[in-house]
């Protein structure tokens, strides 16, 4: 763009629209150690994502003992989002592990 | 991220893996969503790979720091995180000349690239006469950021994008059909880099001018630049999808900067497109769908036979999505002389486009069926690429437009399209008179 100073002036609007605050949220309480624990494996329907849990998976158990795993597949690419009928299935799920690590295959 | 908040608020650490160059596109999807700080894994392994070779070693340089997300404890800013100063600029912005605006509106990321109209009062103004809503009436909040579409806000976008006032009620409406539901906004985000198509039916699209014939999606004709713009700056400045930032797409798309077409109803042998879906004739209505990309093609030959055998021979299975069939008025009428309508074509397409028994093999793959995401997919066989669901029961949309040629177009994927009426304010004869002489006059050499 030049940066010519001479020419009409315009004193303009602003495009940014405005956005009310939303309320916010801290982080969940961190595990003291992995040993011994469940661990949520989370995959949504991104090709690459049960791959990395793949991985993921066997290096937790050969690294901590007696630890323990469960997969939750999402069909499409968030479940809280776009699965409203399994939301009760995924909290249940949740209820029953200690930590989730999530793969969203991006 | 969306998942990993909703993990968190439910009180269980989480640890989300996320390609290195996602980070930005992360923070701001868990910062919208009340989680201003979140622990993310950054990875090297890219979107949608399917190399182990490349997933292995990656996950193993980072598996580390997967068992810190989760048992470090948390700082005083992750248990309580504090509000970062809303971005609510004031509402005059800037002052400077012509060179001067679009540089400063660049730099805030505000454009598509191209230069701006400067959007002042008084133009602002003018734009504000093509509706009867106030200024401050509020159309939507746009997802993710929830930001306001009010229609002043609608309008100084359009001011910069070069619209007539006239366009006000297409802009009003595309904005609705752009929050029907979550698909449009995750569309604009997305990888695929998938750029709405806008169609207008009715008689608006002759009020202002909607190029309907040849050349319908080239440059040329103000009103299907501009409103097309438009509603890409509204993506930008309004729903907060900026490139790279939230918007990831790989590729990128020319599309984004404008792909709004009329329909050719004039010369198309069947129902308006408004009119399939329930619409009246006499109303207006603008459709958007997100197609990934546009392809010509020469029909086998121009008779039905021809024409058909070209579609069916030509999807492949590596597609997502809804299926566009962009007919020109004469090889619609060529389909309807023999008998064909919207309905009887649709249905051919979709029992007939189907995967050759040999197609995998012969390319050293193994795999089988469509490769679409299987929640898309309805029962089927095999070798069925277009399989409707409940949710997508209508994969293949037909679009009649275009001048008098034998070029065919396929636009692939998207979810399915959405249509909203066009409400028109009371002095809008008026309006278009005032404005229906502002049309492209080309020198004859």
């Amino acid at each position: 763009m030049s940066s010519t100073k001479s020419g009409a002036f315009y004193e303009v609007l602003s495009p940014w629209a405005e956005a009310d605050p939303i309320p916010l949220h801290g982080l969940a309480p961190r595990l003291d150690k992995l040993d011994g624990k469940k661990i949520g494996l989370l995959q949504n329907s991104k090709r690459a994502a049960p791959r990395l849990l793949d991985v993921t998976e066997r290096l937790l158990k050969e690294k901590f003992p007696g630890i323990q795993t469960s997969r939750f597949r999402g069909k499409l690419f968030s479940v809280s989002a776009e699965e409203p009928e399994r939301i009760q299935e995924f909290e249940d799920w949740l209820k029953g592990v200690d930590a989730v690590i999530a793969a969203v295959g991006d | 991220m969306y998942d990993a908040i909703y993990i968190e608020n439910f009180g269980k650490p989480t640890a989300t893996y996320v390609f290195e160059h996602f980070a930005n596109d992360a923070a701001s999807a868990a910062s919208g969503k009340g989680m201003p700080v979140i622990r993310t894994v950054p990875e090297k392994i890219v979107s949608e790979s399917t190399v182990m070779e490349d997933i292995e070693p990656a996950i193993k340089a980072v598996f580390n720091n997967v068992v810190e997300m989760l048992t470090k404890p948390l700082t005083a800013e992750e248990k309580s995180p504090k509000r970062r100063e809303q971005e609510n600029p004031p509402r005059l912005i800037f002052k400077g000349n012509l060179a001067e605006v679009n540089e400063f509106f660049y730099r805030r990321g505000w454009t598509d690239g191209l230069p701006i109209i400067p959007p002042t009062e008084e133009a602002v103004a003018e734009m504000l006469t093509g509706t009867d809503y106030p200024a401050d009436y509020l159309v939507a909040k746009m997802e993710p950021r929830l930001g306001k579409a009010t229609v002043e806000r609608i309008a100084i976008n359009a001011v910069m994008a070069g619209c007539l006032p006239t366009y006000m009620p297409l802009l009003i409406a595309g904005v609705q059909a752009l929050v029907d539901n979550l698909g449009p906004g995750k569309m604009a985000a997305s990888t695929g880099s998938w750029s709405p198509f806008y169609l207008v039916n009715g008689p608006v699209r002759n009020d202002v001018a909607v190029n309907s014939g040849y050349g319908a999606s080239s440059p040329g004709n103000i009103a299907n630049a501009a409103i097309g713009r438009t509603f890409g700056l509204i993506t930008k400045n309004i729903r907060g999808i900026r490139k790279q930032v939230e918007d990831m797409g790989v590729l990128g798309n020319p599309g984004k900067y404008s792909f709004l077409v009329a329909e050719n109803e004039d010369n198309s042998p069947w129902e308006p497109f408004h009119v399939e879906y329930g619409f009246r004739k006499e109303e207006s209505t603008i459709t958007v769908c997100f197609p990934q990309s546009y392809q010509q093609m020469m029909p086998f030959g121009t008779d039905d036979k021809g024409i058909i055998a070209t579609v069916v021979g030509s999807i492949p299975p590596a597609r997502m999505g809804l299926f566009g069939l962009i007919l020109t008025p004469n090889n619609a009428q060529a389909l309807a002389k023999r008998g064909w309508t919207k309905k009887t074509l649709k249905e051919y397409i979709i029992k007939n486009t189907i995967i050759p028994d040999d197609y995998y093999s012969r390319l050293g793959l193994n795999l089988s069926g469509p490769t679409d995401r299987t929640a898309f997919m309805g029962p089927g066989d095999d070798k069925q690429i277009f399989r409707p669901t409940a949710e997508r029961p209508d994969p293949v949309q037909i679009f009649v437009f275009g001048g008098f040629g034998s070029w065919m177009g396929f636009l692939q994927g998207g979810p399915p399209q959405i249509t909203k009426k066009i409400e028109l304010p009371k002095n809008w004869a008026k309006l278009v008179k005032k404005y229906q002489n502002v049309v492209p006059t080309y020198v004859k050499y």
